[in-house]
């Protein structure tokens, strides 16, 4: 708790500067411009959110069995992410630390890892390597990424927050052309996977190799990519993105990955594997009125996703875990079914057919660094949803002040009815340095 | 009959030297003294609130031919390492926390306030206009554009020139219907070395952001080339690298 508060305190002494310093007048010292061989700077967030939780739900039964609570949850939140890189020549090391503190029920906490780690070499100016821990970023969706082959699945729930990457070997290759094709590029990557290098990715003392060949061609957007090597399956994919007029974007992705195994329960709760291509797609479209009205639409179809019977069946599965240790004490299931969400069936959009509807205003009223927006995802076969509205002021140099609420609603069974929670409220203030 | 004929052909040869005046010529003019073809440049947008509150972006900005620009922030902190893109009709924002490049229009705005992104992320006028009129406005040209494509951000423009230095004081941004959607003021004519004279200041306001305005102050702007990779998605992480 002692650490949260220090990044209170923290926000506390910036803020009084930081505010004062909007009635300075504007300069532009040509010095402001040079470059230094090395930079270092950092993001700080405080995040406090209160949670409304769902007590007869699936989630709930399976997180807080041991240890019941009331119908709120309050838990505190930090962060702390340092970034610097120091070049020279063709040379380049680039680092992104990150520190997750959190305060709640159960005590505190501290995770700090290499978010990315990396060196650069740049011989030429269309060739590039990299070599070490980095985000590769794949895929056009705004939610969801099927063809992120080689990075960790983003929170469709936050979608811009920076995620932690792979130790890996990249290369990029850029050829520019005149016509309608105006570009290729060749991003090669070598995917180590072995004990403490990517060890969680999948099958151990496998070297993967993935690749992604992008064009621009008739102002299209267009990636192919693969992965082959071992630790997961070989999977093929593709996207792309296109502005049909100023205003108005589509875009989309395919994976294809063969012979795709999952375990499910049955109705006795007795763990089978599936096996079997899967292919998985988003559908999207970026649109933006003349009064700034940005609406994101996405639709998105996991392929590896669980039916509404899986889902069925692992929900009865914690229930009757949770019943057992009412009566007995004895946590044997429930330990079982904490395995399997950590495996796939907790994973976020966890089904197969998903909706995603974003609306964001920019600067309504006139109030220059205001976007208030409203969120809705939808889980198509069983029809629960999540509302998420956001409000977001940016008018204070550095500084991020927002608000957001999550609404859940869900029948019984539902993938959004057994969430943890029936409700969320966070604010989140961030200051960049 | 023949001195109608006389009269009409007199007419016509007074009003040679007018239509002498190229416009699209005039244009190419104006745009080859606000940059060269291919440049970098430093440039400062301030926007300003009513109240007088102010916010500032540092911009490092690089331009080759009529349809290829990049740009790289390098302040503020909250912002650093943002860098846009432009191909043509094709623009592209990446953030480097989400990592890929996204789609962006040229009448959204990276930065908010008066400056859309096709302000920011500006091409050649001869490259997205075609003169449909000059005039002569004393010591001034005025010229009346109209957009080539329907994806350019205005539909047209008018521009009034100094007619002897060949560079804009003012424009006018309007839509097809004629609404005026900002102006733009070019002041602070100041010499960047290497022949370049031009305004350094740029100035905005819009009836659509009353009592809004914002600002572009140019520091440097150098001739220099670039190869086309530059301008490309899978460069745009590695702008910085060019500075």
């Amino acid at each position: 708790m002692k650490r949260l508060w220090l990044v209170f305190l923290f926000f506390a002494i910036c803020a009084v500067p930081a505010l004062a310093g909007a009635e300075e007048t504007y300069t532009f010292d040509p010095g402001e411009t040079e470059k230094k061989p090395y930079h270092v700077g950092g993001y700080v967030e405080f995040k406090p959110i209160l949670y409304g939780l769902d007590r007869d739900s699936a989630f709930y039964k399976q997180r807080f069995f041991s240890d019941p609570r009331g119908q709120n949850l309050l838990e505190a939140n930090g962060r702390i992410q340092l970034e610097g890189y120091f070049e020279k020549n063709i040379f380049r090391i680039y680092a992104k630390t990150n520190t997750d503190l959190k305060s709640s029920y159960s005590g505190e906490s501290e995770r700090s890892t290499f978010y990315e780690l990396y060196a650069s070499l740049k011989p030429l100016i269309n060739l590039k390597f990299d070599v070490g821990k980095k985000t590769m970023k794949w895929g056009k969706g705004y939610a969801w990424n099927p063809v992120a082959f080689v990075d960790r699945p983003k929170d469709p729930d936050d979608p811009e927050t920076a995620l932690e990457g792979y130790i890996l070997a990249t290369a990029d290759y850029i050829k520019s052309f005149e016509g309608p094709l105006k570009t290729i590029s060749f991003t090669p990557v070598l995917f180590p996977v072995y004990d403490h290098v990517n060890d969680s990715f999948g099958n151990n003392y496998k070297l993967n190799v993935a690749g992604r060949l992008y064009f621009l061609l008739y102002d299209t957007d267009i990636d192919l990519m693969f992965m082959t090597g071992g630790s997961r399956t070989d999977r093929y994919g593709a996207d792309f993105s296109r502005n049909i007029t100023t205003n108005f974007e589509i875009h989309g992705e395919l994976a294809y990955v063969q012979n795709f195994q999952k375990n499910v329960l049955d109705v006795n709760g007795n763990r089978y594997q599936v096996e079997g291509d899967a292919v998985s797609y988003v559908i999207g479209i970026r649109h933006l009125t003349t009064f700034d009205l940005t609406t994101i639409i996405e639709y998105y179809h996991n392929g590896m996703g669980f039916s509404g019977n899986d889902m069925k069946n692992y929900y009865a599965y914690i229930t009757r875990g949770y019943n057992t240790y009412q009566t007995t004490g004895n946590a044997t299931l429930l330990g079982n079914v904490q395995q399997m969400a950590e495996g796939s069936y907790g994973r976020a959009n966890a089904m197969a057919n998903y909706l995603y509807i974003r609306f964001s205003q920019k600067e309504p009223f006139d109030i220059l660094y205001f976007t208030p927006s409203l969120t809705w995802m939808m889980n198509t076969d069983d029809q629960s949803w999540s509302l998420t509205p956001d409000l977001l002021y940016t008018g204070i140099t550095n500084w991020e002040f927002r608000i957001r609420t999550g609404i859940i609603f869900g029948a019984r069974n539902s993938d959004f009815g057994e969430k943890q929670n029936d409700y969320r409220i966070e604010l989140r203030v961030g200051y960049y340095f | 009959m023949k001195k109608m004929l006389l009269i009409i052909l007199l007419i016509l040869s007074m009003a040679c030297p007018v239509f002498a005046l190229d416009g699209k010529a005039l244009l190419e003019q104006v745009d080859r003294n606000l940059s060269p073809e291919s440049y970098e440049s430093y440039r400062k947008l301030i926007n300003i609130e009513p109240s007088g509150a102010k916010k500032e972006f540092t911009l490092f900005t690089v331009k080759k031919g009529v349809d290829k620009v990049a740009s790289l922030f390098i302040a503020p902190a909250s912002e650093k390492g943002r860098s846009t893109l432009r191909v043509g009709d094709n623009m592209w924002l990446n953030i480097p926390n989400i990592g890929k490049p996204i789609r962006i229009t040229s009448l959204q705005s990276v930065v908010g306030g008066v400056f859309n992104n096709a302000d920011i992320l500006q091409l050649d006028y001869t490259a997205e206009y075609d003169v449909e009129k000059v005039d002569e406005k004393g010591s001034e040209y005025l010229l009346y554009l109209k957009a080539k494509t329907k994806t350019v951000a205005y539909d047209k423009l008018k521009i009034w020139a100094d007619k002897d230095k060949k560079l804009p004081t003012k424009i006018e941004c309007l839509t097809e219907a004629n609404m005026l959607i900002k102006t733009l003021y070019f002041k602070d004519v100041k010499d960047f070395g290497g022949g370049l004279v031009r305004p350094a200041v740029i100035e905005t306001d819009s009836p659509l952001y009353k009592g809004y305005k914002s600002v572009m102050i140019f520091a440097k702007v150098k001739k220099k080339t670039f190869k086309d990779e530059v301008f490309t998605l899978t460069f745009m992480p590695n702008l910085e690298s060019l500075r």
